[in-house]
């Protein structure tokens, strides 16, 4: 009977396996494939150009030919180019020389889930209420609320159904065997929930979920996705490379011939920070730290002699002095307030509680930065073959830094992310003549039986390209 | 059948190969000799571990690893600089040109820094002397730099106890000492820079009552005084092994330790090396007792015992010159110097005959038979003669008897340890308890420092300013690559400061060597508008050229004395012959981990002095040890009185009647890793005349008395191709007969490389080359017909994949190879290739990527050598790969058997499967990455922290390379982070990639040339024009693993000497 019962709800539960496992396209899906695929070059409100077009009314724009061209388009755009097709040639006139990137691997269902997000996106169905009303230009759309309760009610609900049937079952059986002279006893529920087979496939039960949580949280264990900590200085990307639109190698210089981007020095900083003192948000709460870790006097324009061997209090004199003369200046008044004075004081504390730790006692030396993008020190990286050979644009791998106030990590910086990305990207084959011992590939190219060279045709998955 | 004497187309390996120990063969099939790490969880007692310990591991394991689980990740932090230097990006290495001098040793090299630190020494392609090429000893030097054992503060003995001092203060006490001596003395090795001696000489013009003695710790005091003599000029002539046709070697390891090693062996291949169409190679003759690595590359060797070396010369110079002279020589010696005189008046002018012997006479005669064979001018010259030696122990003897007349009240000892290196060490002991002041320049303690109460500790040499002027015509520059990690001063800056010089500035020396420079090499006719442009021109090159000196005057041929001067034969039964290493020297290099458990090239012994027994041939079946001393045994040595226990290994190619000892062991005072270690035998060195002479005719050995507890020689570990016999005596491969060859009836010839002859080594005589090649060729026709029936589809693969883009491939040029070990200290230097001390290399544990396999063969007695440099070959049918089941080895489009350690989870099965045993397994924390103490060997008694676990030795460590964990195997990756690196600078530039874009750490370390790595895809590349020799071959072609590395044949160019 328990038998019965378990292999009841075992046919329940692969019965309801479809309905969590379904593929039909969703907008849903369609935001993940969007995100993975077309948010480096596309807005992502569907109404902005940035390095690819607007994408909100794509469809109407392609109605005149068949949904198979669009979806062509999408997967091969140079293809279609080639072949003459009107619309992409028309498309292409408009934004050649920017080449979209091919997506042979993205499916029919794939496409209409993108389609259905690009469209949620841009009449604005799928953006959250509060962000609409924020009017947000930028703000990231929250997660679309999923009906979940609606499976934990059909499941429940099924589970009911198949615990009545069971019971019924039971019944009849006794009844049956009643029929027949003999007596079985009936099990209560209690019984039948503490029998073996019940015990039996609840701990199966748990240890496969269980399984499951352990090995996923294991994978995701070291992974920081979104980190975004305080950091000693509350430096804005989104000023310096966003407003000022400075260069990112300017600092990170080096990302062009180095594994490391490095982090500037902080006399990188004062090539602009003798001349610019006072910060637009911060005054002088945060640029003073500056000018504190490499010894510098904003008060005369002079670099301190002997810095590294003066005392806390003789520093707390300089910077001080320096926070409240521009509090004077600033507030055109002729003597420093209250008001003033408590600022001023605040300000060192920040000051002195970010330059030093529990190793580092001094404020002299270097800005202790919280570092935000890790790997695991069996993984090489190197920034130049990136940015230099591949010419890959920095937001690539970190976001839209120039819109942000506190960095955060843009990529999850997986193994998963990175093989992904080599499989895609393709090979800036043509203008390197280093690539030209690749001989095959370029017949191949020539003959048109490859449109493309990827990162993973040239070994760009091998073990060894990263991990040695 | 056993091998005959005379059958040279043979190779063994060893004494137990020969024999068919049935012990050795059942452990030949066996990876890392079937010892197990945790037999009796041996490793876990011996830390006072136990089961307990080890349940309370395993809970604090899982408790830890569910609280981390549950934690944020630890915040990292990035510190920048706060003011970038313009010369340091981060990531990006740089290298300065600097020479490496230790003593008389010589090597002008590169020294790579990440982030301000040095992780890695090449040689530097400018020196006209070395052409880039290194020793083992240069590339250790670099973790010299991280030991742990150096001297951090200055220290003054006060009252019997020695207390750290300031500079201050050493300086006032050391002056004022100074000014109150009648007499000081400077003990020195030989200094090669003309600058600090200009330094002393300061220093002496201050203190008018000091004299310098200098001495070296293994003595060619001898050949300068036979120079002055014969020439009157004290030095060392350049000897060019390039120019000699015929070359007669009495007993100088001139490839391994003798005056300047890599000069003379980048010079000796030049004459070795064959061209297949015009066959032509030197004669190299070598007259020794026991087998040095030079010993082992000569065509012939001929055995003597050591009295007998005076006597052997005396013998030559007769035959040559004319007279009579070699009473009491040994007949066989006798007949083979016959025909070598012979030869050598028919390469008149084209010969060089050098000797070792540290006898003046000797060393006269030497000088007669090079000037009567017209070798003046050709194979020797006084123009680039050397200064690499330039010591007198004669002169330390007399200043221990000055000591012990009272006459002495201060000496200086900078750099030396006559304590330990001296024949005459006892006596320099104890006289200097009688010295008042006794101060010591040294970066490091050693049994010298022990009796000094004033240590002023001086810079590593790559951390000092200074030159070297090695050789004359040649001047080099030494500058720090990076700043002094202690509070130590260089020795030249004391010295000027207790001379009361002038000391300009925050570098007084630098100053001051600029200045002198300024003098005399810019000066001198530099061709530079400026100074400063000449010395930044120096010091980018680390070398330059200075004028040549002048011819020493004509030979002075008065040599009636000589030959009643030689040393006589002993007349003794049996005798001992004492060597210097080619890793540790006479002890200098005792303190190095690297040094220490470099194998030696012939022995393959690490980790201590085995006594070296003759091998004696029954003349029938066994091949036995002196006394029936075998591999392992201990025995009793009683030499000159003193009495030692003494492992013992067993030597072919021994004169009879003669054993064996290397130096530079069993220091007392040599830090974690070189404390205790063997034992010493420095003083039971003879002494003639007041010089050492390296043997001793009073000696006697004990039958076995023991087993050495952890036997560290490497020979019989990871062999491969070794025969044993089935029952009905034929010979098959040793793995075979342990696989039950006989269950399985016959074998299919040939199917994966059974029941054919192995192809691992190919000898042969060059005037048989020709058939040579043709036999090999025939084979290699054969293995191909073999390799044909196969499912893989290897042509595919090739069309596909392998011929486009790169394809990595190695060549190696067994004629070239001196087996010097230079490129295994490369190797662990570059990949971070763990040390694991003495008990776990007996145990087949040693971590080595690449290791230098040696094989005899020809007459058993009297062997020739060939070395093998045996790394991961990089097969494109690689059995490991098919075995792991984890797909923690896979292969690259470019040819590379990769590994990734992350991915491994220990099973070995690749190790087991690799033919040629190339694969090492993490068996212990090795690197000391984990915390359990339990899980990391002791790689020397003495330490307290377990070698690398300390953050200052960790600084050695290359960033590029992963450090691997416990539990993972590894093997050589062809240097993948140089081809990445190389890669990388050619996209960059937009070109195309050059073979000398991708240089392996072992091709740049080798000091001959001999391994050369390329793109096999590259058709006008390096590595293709090797690859075009009809003398290549591939090791173990008939199993089809299509390995990456191929090797030459073998050439030896000998003559009958006994007929």
């Amino acid at each position: 009977m328990v038998n019965h019962l378990t292999k009841l709800t075992l046919i329940i539960l692969l019965g309801l396996a479809p309905i969590f496992l379904s593929a039909q396209p969703s907008a849903d899906a369609g935001k993940g494939l969007f995100k993975n695929n077309c948010a480096q070059c596309h807005a992502k409100n569907m109404k902005s150009v940035a390095t690819g077009p607007a994408l909100g009314g794509v469809e109407e724009r392609w109605a005149d030919y068949p949904r198979q061209d669009l979806y062509d388009w999408i997967r091969n755009s140079q293809a279609m180019i080639k072949k003459g097709h009107p619309k992409a040639v028309e498309l292409w006139g408009t934004w050649k020389p920017t080449v979209m990137q091919a997506f042979p691997n993205l499916s029919d269902d794939d496409i209409e889930s993108l389609l259905l997000y690009v469209n949620g996106m841009y009449d604005g169905s799928l953006i959250p209420k509060s962000a609409v009303a924020a009017a947000g230009t930028t703000g990231e759309a929250t997660k679309a609320e999923t009906p979940t309760w609606y499976y934990y009610a059909l499941f429940a609900f099924l589970g009911f159904l198949a615990l009545l049937l069971a019971r019924i079952i039971s019944n009849l059986n006794v009844l049956a065997a009643a029929k027949d002279g003999s007596t079985v006893a009936q099990r209560t529920i209690w019984q039948t929930l503490t029998s073996k087979g019940v015990i039996g496939f609840a701990l199966f039960a748990a240890i496969i979920l269980g399984g499951y949580t352990t090995v996923n949280n294991a994978i995701s264990l070291g992974r920081q996705q979104g980190y975004a900590p305080d950091q000693p200085i509350a430096f804005s990307h989104a000023t310096h490379a966003g407003t000022h639109k400075i260069d990112c190698q300017y600092c990170h210089d080096g990302a062009r011939r180095s594994k490391h981007g490095v982090i500037p020095a902080a006399n990188t900083c004062m090539n602009c920070h003798r001349a610019i003192k006072v910060g637009s948000k911060h005054g002088t709460a945060e640029l003073t730290k500056i000018y504190a870790s490499i010894g510098y006097n904003p008060s005369d324009n002079t670099y301190i002699k002997d810095y590294d061997n003066l005392s806390q209090d003789e520093l707390k004199a300089i910077y001080t002095k320096w926070m409240a003369d521009t509090y004077i200046t600033e507030e055109g008044i002729e003597e420093i307030d209250k008001e003033g004075e408590a600022m001023v004081e605040t300000q060192w504390n920040n000051l002195v509680s970010s330059l030093t730790n529990d190793q580092k006692k001094k404020i002299q030396g270097p800005i202790e930065w919280e570092r935000i993008h890790n790997l695991p020190d069996h993984v090489y990286f190197n920034h130049s073959q990136h940015v230099a050979v591949g010419k890959l644009e920095c937001q690539n791998c970190h976001g839209a830094v120039e819109e942000m106030e506190v960095l955060a990590q843009h990529a999850p910086l997986s193994m998963g992310w990175c093989i992904n990305c080599h499989r895609q990207t393709e090979v800036q084959f043509g203008d390197n003549e280093y690539y030209k011992s690749y001989e095959k590939y370029h017949d191949d190219l020539a003959s048109g039986d490859k449109d493309k060279v990827t990162v993973e045709d040239i070994g760009g998955l091998e073990c060894q390209k990263c991990h040695y | 059948m056993h091998k005959t004497k005379m059958d040279n187309k043979a190779v063994w390996i060893g004494e137990k190969d020969l024999n068919r120990d049935p012990e050795f063969l059942e452990s030949v099939d066996k990876e890392f000799g079937g010892t197990d790490v945790l037999e009796n969880g041996e490793a876990l007692v011996e830390k006072d571990s136990n089961r307990r310990d080890f349940l309370k591991f395993l809970g604090f394991g899982l408790g830890a690893a569910t609280v981390a689980a549950g934690c944020d990740i630890p915040v990292k932090r990035a510190i920048p600089y706060v003011i970038k230097p313009d010369s340091i990006v981060p990531g990006v290495a740089t290298y300065y040109a600097t020479s490496y001098v230790e003593g008389g040793d010589y090597c002008p090299i590169l020294v790579k820094c990440r982030e301000g630190r040095p992780i890695k020494i090449e040689g530097n392609d400018l020196s006209t002397m070395t052409k880039g090429g290194t020793s083992a000893r240069a590339q250790a030097a670099v973790l010299s730099l991280y030991d742990t054992n150096r001297y951090k503060k200055p220290m003054m003995t006060a009252d019997g106890g020695s207390a750290e001092a300031s500079w201050g203060d050493i300086d006032a006490t050391v002056m004022a000492k100074l000014a109150a001596s009648n007499n000081i003395r400077i003990v020195t090795n030989t200094i090669l820079s003309p600058t600090s001696k200009k330094v002393l000489a300061d220093f002496t013009a201050k203190y008018p009552q000091s004299k310098v003695v200098t001495y070296d710790p293994v003595s060619s005091a001898a050949i300068l005084e036979a120079n002055e003599m014969s020439f009157g000029d004290r030095v060392i002539p350049g000897y060019h092994f390039d120019k000699a046709k015929v070359i007669v070697s009495f007993n100088a390891d001139f490839l391994g330790t003798w005056i300047s090693p890599i000069e003379y062996a980048s010079d000796y291949v030049k004459g070795r090396k064959i061209n297949p169409k015009n066959p032509k190679m030197s004669r190299h003759i070598q007259v020794e007792s026991h087998m040095s690595m030079t010993g082992s590359n000569a065509d012939d060797r001929i055995l003597i015992k050591p009295s007998e070396l005076g006597a052997a010369i005396a013998f030559l110079h007769g035959k040559v010159a004319g007279g009579a002279g070699g009473n009491g020589l040994n007949e066989r010696a006798k007949r083979a110097l016959t025909k070598i005189a012979a030869e050598l008046k028919g390469a008149r002018g084209n010969s060089l005959v050098v000797s070792a012997s540290n006898n003046v006479q000797e060393q006269l005669l030497i000088n007669d038979i090079n000037n009567v064979l017209g070798n003046y001018g050709n194979t020797l010259s006084f123009a680039d003669a050397s200064y690499q030696r330039q010591g007198d122990e004669r002169k330390l003897g007399k200043l221990v008897s000055e000591i012990e007349g009272g006459r002495i009240d201060t000496v200086i000892v900078w750099g030396a340890n006559p304590a330990y290196d001296y024949a005459g060490a006892a006596a320099f002991k104890a006289a200097m308890a009688k010295v008042n002041t006794k101060i010591a320049l040294s970066y490091q303690p050693n049994e010298t420092t022990a009796l000094c109460n004033v240590i002023a500790p001086t810079h590593h040499v790559l951390e000092s300013w200074g030159d070297a002027q090695p050789k004359r015509g040649v001047v080099s520059l030494i500058q720090p690559t990076i700043s002094p990690l202690f509070d130590t001063r260089q020795a030249e800056e004391s010295l000027m400061a207790w001379a009361g010089m002038e000391m300009r500035g925050d570098r007084p020396y630098l100053s001051y060597l600029k200045s002198k420079w300024r003098e005399t090499m810019y000066a001198g006719g530099s061709g530079f508008a400026t100074f400063d442009g000449f010395w930044d021109n120096a010091l980018h090159d680390g070398v330059v050229k200075a004028g040549g000196g002048a011819q020493a005057s004509g030979f002075n041929a008065d040599i009636s004395l000589a030959k009643g001067g030689v040393s006589k034969p002993s007349g003794s039964e049996l005798e001992i012959v004492f060597f210097e290493p080619v890793s540790v020297g006479n002890g200098v290099f005792s303190t190095n981990p690297w040094l220490q458990e470099m194998p030696d090239p012939v022995a393959r012994t690490s980790w201590g002095n085995y006594l070296a027994v003759p091998v004696n041939y029954d003349g029938g079946i066994k091949f036995l040890g002196l006394n029936g001393l075998r591999d392992g045994d201990l025995a009793e040595i009683n030499v000159g009185g003193k009495t030692m226990v003494l492992p013992v290994i067993q030597q072919f190619g021994m004169a009879p009647g003669t054993i064996g000892l290397a130096l530079g062991y069993g220091r007392a005072d040599a830090g974690a890793c070189g404390t205790g270690v063997g034992k010493d035998v420095n003083d039971v060195v003879t002494v003639n005349g007041g010089l050492s002479q390296y043997y001793n005719p009073s000696v006697s050995v004990s039958n076995g008395i023991g087993k050495e507890d952890h036997f560290s020689c490497v020979q019989y570990h990871h062999t491969i191709g070794v025969q044993a016999e089935n029952n009905d005596g034929e010979t098959i491969n040793a793995d075979e007969a342990t696989l039950g060859q006989t269950a399985y009836g016959v074998g299919i010839p040939g199917y994966q490389g059974s029941l054919t002859k192995r192809s691992i080594i190919y000898p042969t005589d060059i005037k048989e080359l020709k058939d040579s090649m043709a036999r090999m060729h025939k084979d290699q026709k054969n293995f191909d017909h073999l390799n044909e029936a196969t499912l893989y589809p290897y042509d595919e693969y090739v069309a596909e994949k392998y011929s486009q883009g790169h394809h990595w491939g190695m060549h190696v040029d067994l004629n070239a190879c001196i087996g010097c070990n230079a490129c295994t200290v490369s190797c662990m230097a570059e990949n971070n290739v763990p040390v694991v001390g003495k008990k776990e290399v007996s145990r087949h544990h040693e971590m080595t990527w690449l290791r230098i396999d040696r094989y005899y063969f020809g007459d058993a007695e009297n062997p020739n050598t060939v070395y093998q440099p045996m790394m991961c070959q990089h097969c494109d049918n690689a059995p490991c790969e098919n075995v792991c089941p984890v797909n923690a080895t896979n292969h690259s489009s470019e040819g590379l058997n990769q590994m990734a350690y992350n991915r491994c989870v220990g099973t070995r099965y690749c190790a087991n499967n690799c033919p040629y045993k190339v694969r090492r397994f993490n068996w212990l924390d090795f690197t000391t990455a984990d915390i359990f103490p339990a899980n990391q060997p002791a790689v020397s008694k003495g330490e307290a922290v377990p070698f690398g676990a300390d953050n200052l030795t960790r600084m050695v460590l290359n960033p590029d390379v992963t450090v691997r964990s416990r539990g993972v195997i590894e093997k050589c990756s062809f240097c993948v982070q140089r081809l990445q690196e190389g890669k990388l600078t050619a996209k960059k530039e937009g070109r195309r990639l050059q073979d000398s874009d991708v240089r392996t750490a072992c091709q740049t370390a080798c000091p001959t040339g001999a391994i050369t790595f390329g793109d096999t895809n590259n058709k006008q590349g390096d590595l293709s024009k090797k690859l075009r020799s009809p003398l290549n071959y591939v090791a173990l072609d008939e199993v089809n693993v299509r390995s990456s590395v191929t090797y030459t044949m073998k050439v030896v160019n000998k003559e009958p000497l006994d007929a």
